[in-house]
């Protein structure tokens, strides 16, 4: 018989009524699990369009924040901007939680960027350069993007090893587990067929032999 | 108390986002150092830690490993001073080709 079957199945009535009733169960669980691949597939795509766009800007505007530390530096000298980046206040408040797609959980991050503006930034004005508050809004505004780029690469991640985790199960059902009960079924089936026919000829030939012994 | 966001980058970059508002810095300057802090990192329940692409590069095992399969933390890479590299291999194309089997060039 054509494919390999399950092992240690033996042809009985009861096996085939269970084997039938795993089949279906297969089939039902196939098709569920391909439903939620193609879901998760589609979310993934659109988190895939936000992504690109996410990862330009923060390249651009990073460009632009270093720049100005680097004219920053330039003017203090490296130490003065390092002094003044030390007694900045802490300008980023986070709240992170999580939602669920497709029983995937991913973060969902929320942060709060207290606008600091030149005074509560915390560092002197004696001895800064006005570079350095450029240089420190820029990277404020960079840190609140890169942060969102974060949870977006995050969710992706987490849906691509979710997605891969689905195909694998998807493609084991459909292309083992589901054949392999299909081919035991049939062959249970031939099996009990053949039984069914010796017996029916055992039954003719003892007919028969009475047959011949009833009228000698 | 769960902690926040921590830098992990070259002094300079750390610099920058610590100007930015982010409190915890960590300047490293070679690979063993930066791969012991981010453990450090990781062990103190950073739930976001932002480094530059080149380390990123350079720990990309390890970053693997923190991230794979748990939700936090989020292991964000930006590009550095030099601006943003050309990779070999850029690990979210790479996913996206693993995944969808196709590679999707935008």
């Amino acid at each position: 018989m054509a494919g390999d079957k399950l092992d240690g199945v033996n042809p009985t009535r009861m096996e085939l009524l269970n084997l039938k009733d795993r089949a279906k169960l297969s089939t039902k669980g196939h098709s569920l699990l391909k439903e939620k691949r193609d879901a998760l597939i589609k979310e993934f795509f659109e988190i895939l369009d936000r992504v690109q766009g996410s990862r330009d800007e923060v390249e651009k505007k990073l460009a632009i924040a270093y720049a100005e530390l680097n004219k920053a530096q330039v003017d203090m000298g490296d130490m003065a901007v390092k002094r003044a980046a030390l007694s900045v206040r802490e300008s980023i408040e986070l709240d992170i939680s999580s939602r669920s797609i497709m029983g995937v959980s991913v973060p969902v991050v929320k942060s709060k960027a207290t606008h600091n503006d030149l005074i509560s930034r915390g560092y002197g004005f004696a001895g800064t350069s006005a570079n350095l508050d450029i240089a420190a809004k820029e990277f404020e505004e960079s840190i609140k993007i890169i942060i969102e780029l974060g949870e977006i690469e995050k969710t992706i991640i987490m849906l691509a090893q979710e997605i891969e985790a689905t195909k694998r199960r998807v493609n084991a059902l459909e292309h083992v587990m589901i054949p392999r009960i299909n081919n035991t079924i049939s062959f249970i089936e031939m099996r009990l067929e053949e039984m069914e026919r010796e017996q029916f000829v055992q039954l003719k030939v003892i007919k028969r032999n009475m047959d011949a012994r009833d009228s000698e | 108390m769960k902690k926040d966001i921590a830098i992990m980058a070259d002094p300079d970059t750390v610099t920058g986002f610590m100007l930015g508002g982010i409190k915890s810095g960590f300047p490293v300057h070679n690979e063993d150092e930066a791969k012991t802090t981010l453990k450090q990192l990781v062990d103190d329940n950073y739930s976001i830690i932002i480094t530059t692409e080149h380390i990123g590069d350079e720990l990309r095992e390890d970053i693997t490993k923190y991230t794979n399969s748990t939700a936090l933390p989020m292991i964000i890479e930006v590009p550095d001073k030099s601006g943003s590299h050309k990779r070999e291999t850029d690990p979210m194309n790479e996913l996206i080709k693993r995944v969808i089997g196709v590679e999707m060039v935008k």
